[in-house]
């Protein structure tokens, strides 16, 4: 009888030790039950087989903070969310596995070739992209038909654009055309579309003529009566002011779906490209992504990598995207039937999803070198020093400048 | 024998503080040493750190934004300790009365300090917005000036007839004796109001859209933002220290104001001679804890420079300056030049605390 009882525990005790256990992390929030759906219905039963378990540990809070104080003190878990703007400063303190090894050529090579390209840093791959955003222009169809205006199209340039919001405004009159903010996260893509840099080859930051122009027509709306400062209506971001009916148009990527969903339910509204550049003709925008990339101090790497390929998979992100719920990394699914279903958010998540593509024009991922926050601040504080009329466009953008110079080392 | 008892009671005692000696030497010793050495070295949280002398103290002089997050936190904090430690001592004279119902005073005039400075800061950026309710007060103040103008000129001609009356039937009334302004006042207002009734006066069209918080606009040196800060905080630390100020008027002898009523001395020497020095060790604990919670500012900051749109060179303090070198967002953590900032702060809070109570208030009363 004693024998017994001792086989059966060594035998559970040799059943716990076949299972490997691989901890992952990303951000809370809404995010937690998209990847327990996620492990629960397409990951998990295919990992059952190999004997990996995998433990989810989301976190609520800081979740950067988290991250760069795990992996500093060793308890990082095996698979973690990068952003992509942080991710410079992350891969560049070795913590992260390079995951050229464990992925071939061919299996990289069906991720959207932009995505995989920000993720790789000093030549090597840091993370595989789980999904990513860009900016897309919604608008407000009952407002724009209320006004008797036309809805902003793909072919609108900065100036249609602009003469669409001015009519809204001025025939509706507590409905602002677009609420602005002071973020370069929003008016970096008009800077793109003129052909200006963000970096040069010596990797400094000149706000050169081109970069003006964008800035002149951005920090201008509000004065020439197409949109109001996002602030004065109580709001902080452009989906804010839109949910609310506060403004026609936002300026916003997929993300704006889930709130709208909440916040707005019954709003009708529709979704187009950023206007374009009168003068070069193009548009730009920005790539916001998130990789799942693998803890370099790991102890089981290998079954790490096979539960990182089940969380990228073509089942996986077929799964999040008929929810609705992430733009898919995959060119495969490019041509999902999901992007061609009527509603307003297929067509958000569709105008998203080429956004980054050629249609989106020039695109630049959302990140800065190392600098992050640091480099953006004073493009910002220009914005607002221009958008609340106390500083002119010269003075602001020769402070921003000198702020920049003192950033990059420019003399 | 007694000895033996002696050396027990010490070891009792050990014994019974240990938990908070441990925590102490954990998170306070421990935290500090580990602080101080990384002030002194290039350190990133993951490459080891390396010693780079006094380094990172010579940066920090050399940077715009830790010389203007030292200029805003001296300056705040010595703003709004004296404007608390003012307005808590009239509070708590006022408070300390023999009234009826005072003890529902007290307790409403307790409520802002049992506000966390999240909600605060959160009321602080309603109150403040370019349509919210500080502009759309000083709006209607400004519109009506007129009549508040009239108000105030007929006020001014009601008591002054009055008083003149009362004087010339030999009655020694001061200009604003309370009993005939009770008259006055709304005499006043009934004369302001039909005024306006026929149109001798009307409102204005006046707007003021000040943007309070997203700007670096400066008065007396300080920022919109910060201003605004201030007077939150003032706002809401003022109950606190009025709790312990009318725990120190209650300590005060009655007798000695009843042989000053004797002696017929005014309300001012009173207050001055009797009250102020009287409360003097109370005074020193709510200056030096103003001071030491001042110098920490951190919270509103992060607040009304997220969602409050307050550019960072308008807001930062010291604190909130070594938060954001420890994780910048975006950017490797900084944690070297972090910790001497951190450590500097420290040095700063000992040395105004010190210098306060050698040429300030004192424990024991007026130094020099």
């Amino acid at each position: 009888m004693r024998k017994a009882v001792w086989i059966l525990l060594a035998l559970s005790g040799l059943g716990a030790l076949a299972q490997t256990q691989v901890r992952i992390s990303g951000w809370g929030g809404t995010d937690i039950a998209i990847v327990n759906g996620l492990l629960k219905e397409v990951v998990q039963p295919k990992l059952d087989k190999e004997g990996i378990r995998v433990v989810y540990e989301p976190i609520e809070g800081d979740y950067t903070q988290w991250l760069f104080n795990a992996l500093s003190a060793g308890t990082a878990p095996d698979l973690f969310y990068v952003d992509i703007f942080w991710s410079e400063s992350l891969f560049a303190t070795g913590k992260v596995e390079p995951l050229d090894r464990y992925f071939s050529k061919q299996e990289v090579a069906e991720f959207l070739p932009n995505l995989v390209q920000t993720f790789t840093y000093g030549g090597k791959l840091y993370g595989i992209p789980k999904d990513f955003n860009t900016l897309a222009l919604e608008y407000n169809k009952d407002l724009f038909d209320e006004a008797g205006v036309k809805y902003p199209d793909q072919q609108d340039t900065w100036e249609t654009f602009e003469a669409k919001l001015r009519q809204v405004q001025s025939k509706l009159k507590d409905v602002a055309g677009l609420c602005v903010v002071a973020d370069f996260a929003r008016f970096g893509p008009f800077a793109f579309a003129t052909g200006w840099k963000p970096f040069d080859e010596k990797g400094q930051t000149v706000l050169d003529q081109n970069f003006r122009r964008a800035f002149e027509w951005y920090t201008g709306l509000v004065r020439r009566g197409a949109a109001r400062f996002a602030q004065d209506l109580g709001e902080g971001w452009t989906g804010g002011c839109f949910g609310g009916e506060k403004a026609a148009v936002a300026l916003e990527g997929a993300w704006i779906a889930g709130f709208l969903r909440d916040k707005a339910p019954n709003l009708k509204y529709g979704t187009t490209f950023l206007p374009l550049d009168p003068v070069t003709r193009k548009r730009g925008n920005f790539v916001f992504t998130v990789s799942w990339s693998m803890n370099a101090a790991s102890k089981n790497k290998e079954a790490a990598a096979k539960v990182l390929k089940a969380l990228t998979s073509p089942e996986a992100q077929q799964w999040v995207l008929e929810r609705g719920l992430a733009i898919p990394s995959r060119k495969a699914l490019a041509n999902n039937p999901y992007f061609q279903r009527p509603g307003k958010e297929p067509a958000l998540n569709r105008i998203v999803f080429q956004g980054s593509s050629a249609q989106g024009g020039v695109v630049y991922p959302f990140k800065f070198r190392g600098y992050g926050g640091d480099w953006m601040r004073p493009i910002n504080d220009a914005l607002l020093a221009v958008i609340t009329g106390q500083k002119g466009v010269d003075q602001a953008l020769k402070d921003a400048q000198a702020a920049l110079d003192r950033l990059t080392g420019r003399k | 024998m007694r000895l033996k008892a002696r050396t027990l009671e010490a070891l009792y005692a050990l014994f019974l503080l240990l938990p908070f000696l441990f925590t102490l030497l954990v998170f306070f010793l421990y935290a500090f040493l580990r602080a101080a050495y990384f002030s002194f070295t290039d350190y990133d949280l993951f490459s080891p750190p390396r010693f780079v002398g006094v380094e990172n103290y010579l940066r920090l002089f050399r940077e715009p934004l830790f010389l203007t997050a030292l200029k805003h936190t001296l300056a705040y904090s010595l703003v709004v300790t004296a404007l608390q430690t003012l307005f808590a001592l009239l509070l708590a004279i006022a408070l300390n009365r023999p009234l009826k119902g005072i003890t529902a005073f007290r307790t409403v005039y307790y409520l802002p300090s049992v506000i966390s400075t999240a909600a605060a800061s959160l009321l602080l950026l309603w109150l403040f917005q370019r349509t919210g309710l500080v502009n759309q007060g000083l709006s209607f103040l400004l519109a009506h000036l007129p009549h508040l103008l009239a108000l105030g000129l007929l006020f001014l001609a009601f008591q002054g007839a009055q008083v003149a009356w009362a004087r010339r039937r030999g009655e020694r009334v001061a200009f604003f004796d309370p009993a005939l302004a009770l008259l006055s006042l709304p005499l006043a207002l009934l004369a302001t109001y039909a005024l306006g009734l026929f149109g001798v006066i009307g409102a204005q069209e006046v707007r003021v859209e000040i943007p309070w918080l997203p700007t670096t606009a400066k008065f007396l040196g300080i920022p919109y933002p910060l201003w605004a800060i201030i007077l939150m905080n003032t706002y809401t630390t003022i109950p606190t220290f009025m709790v312990l100020f009318l725990a120190g008027l209650k300590g005060i002898p009655q007798s000695l104001y009843e042989a000053a009523a004797l002696d017929g001395a005014s309300p001012w020497i009173t207050f001055s001679r009797i009250t102020v020095p009287l409360l003097r060790p109370v005074l020193f604990l709510v200056v030096t804890m103003g001071l030491i919670g001042t110098l920490q500012l951190f919270d509103q900051v992060l607040f009304v420079g997220g969602s409050g749109g307050a550019p960072l060179e308008a807001t930062i303090t010291l604190a909130y300056y070594v938060y954001g070198n420890v994780f910048p967002s975006g950017a490797a953590p900084r944690v070297g030049l972090a910790s001497a900032a951190a450590l500097f702060l420290a040095g700063l809070t000992l040395l105004v605390v010190l210098l306060q109570r050698r040429f300030g208030v004192s424990e024991r009363g007026w130094a020099g």
